[in-house]
């Protein structure tokens, strides 16, 4: 991808707020920016950011899980921020009845990035979590090829 | 499965990680229930549909391409489900890598969001649309065309059209499924056709129907697109492997070429 290119969805995303957001906290914009840095490296590989996210905040003990629907024979990477000092400790997919998957992880201080090629398309779970140190702001985007 | 070429100072965890931690427990059905969804994150776009379905081989993404629809719908609901078809043409457009008619359908988007009435900043994406498509930059296209949907629904939901929003990603996933059910039809592949495996997706989408206003609910198309839907539901939901056979594959493309004939239809166009 065209480092132009980046740089205005980057842009454009953190200006706006996000698209079909709630207005966001300097904490999410944060988040959301250093995720969207993480997805970024995946590009490139060829994979495309989505534009949507999920933005939320967790304390000790919580878990958030988001649902998503993929599409077998796409490769998909899940790329997870926080800031306000929480650790990420791990971010695990799960399929439609609930069962977690085997993924291809990348793991920093404050992101971390699971990978997965489903085999059956439908719908699958991300979760964040669950927060084991201090409580933070994260922020969940995925992109495909 | 993964190259990772692009990704610098992230420490490469790989297999270890499942060896060293207890496996993690399965959701519960409480935790599935609950889990959160959205519009931009939990729909798909339809290029991740057709990403999908290149992977065998490239389809013939140009005939696919449909006549132009009209631009003088009256019907704000119509305009709205016809929006997100467009958005779903411009997908295949990328995908057959033809720049002029990104830029059609690019202007032909700006021109339906203008009669919803959105904001100047989706006006600007139409530029950049055609800025991307002039230097071939498909994969920036690919992004751009999903931002300047995003950029509608924000701008639908400043105006408090919130109901509309899901009309936009209906129209984009019905259009999207009609060519990609259309092309598995045309040359049945068990592989190909495991994409269109989406009934937790069109659930979602039927539950988000229900919540938009009672008037909303009772316009004809409306009413009417939300009965097929159910139809539609069983059609793509393929119990057992997951694989649609030939015939399922021909019934669903029936179902949704029948509806989006519905959406794009108006009699008295010229």
């Amino acid at each position: 991808m065209k480092l132009r290119h980046k740089l205005l969805i980057t842009v454009l995303a953190l200006a706006s707020g996000g698209p079909l957001q709630s207005a966001q906290t300097d904490s999410e914009v944060a988040a959301r920016k250093v995720a969207l840095e993480l997805a970024g490296a995946f590009s490139n590989d060829g994979f495309k950011i989505r534009d949507g996210h999920w933005t939320g905040a967790l304390k000790r003990g919580e878990q958030a899980v988001i649902a998503v629907n993929l599409y077998a024979g796409n490769q998909y990477w899940f790329s997870v921020a926080s800031q306000g000092g929480a650790k990420i400790s791990a971010v695990q997919l799960y399929d439609e009845a609930g069962q977690p998957l085997t993924t291809e992880n990348y793991l920093d201080e404050e992101k971390i990035a699971a990978g997965f090629a489903p085999t059956v398309s439908g719908q699958y779970f991300v979760t964040i979590g669950p927060l084991e140190g201090e409580p933070g702001t994260f922020c969940l985007v995925y992109s495909y090829r | 499965m993964f190259s990772h070429r692009g990704v610098i100072g992230i420490i490469l965890m790989g297999g270890a990680y499942g060896l060293l931690a207890a496996g993690p427990a399965p959701l519960t059905p409480d935790q599935l229930a609950k889990a959160a969804k959205s519009d931009t994150l939990t729909i798909p776009t339809p290029g991740e549909l057709f990403a999908a379905l290149s992977k065998p081989g490239k389809p013939n993404w140009v005939a696919q391409y449909r006549a132009p629809i009209p631009m003088t719908y009256s019907n704000r609901a119509q305009i709205a489900l016809n929006l997100g078809g467009l958005v779903a043409d411009g997908f295949i457009a990328v995908e057959a890598q033809d720049g002029q008619q990104v830029k059609n359908i690019g202007a032909d988007i700006i021109k339906l969001a203008k009669a919803l009435g959105v904001s100047e900043n989706v006006l600007g994406r139409g530029k950049s649309i055609n800025e991307f498509a002039e230097n071939d930059e498909w994969d920036a296209l690919q992004e751009e065309l999903e931002a300047t949907q995003n950029e509608v629904k924000s701008s639908m939901q400043s105006n408090r059209d919130n109901d509309y929003v899901i009309l936009v990603s209906l129209g984009g996933w019905i259009r999207g499924t009609q060519v990609v059910s259309g092309l598995i039809a045309q040359d049945y592949n068990a592989d190909a056709a495991k994409v269109l495996r989406q009934p937790a997706l069109v659930t979602y989408i039927q539950a988000q129907v229900k919540e938009i206003s009672p008037d909303l609910q009772q316009e004809p198309l409306v009413k009417n697109v939300s009965e097929r839907l159910s139809d539609i539901q069983k059609l793509v939901t393929f119990p057992g492997s997951g694989t649609p056979t030939a015939e399922d594959v021909r019934k669903l493309n029936e179902a949704v070429s029948s509806l989006m004939g519905a959406i794009q239809n108006k009699p008295d166009a010229k």
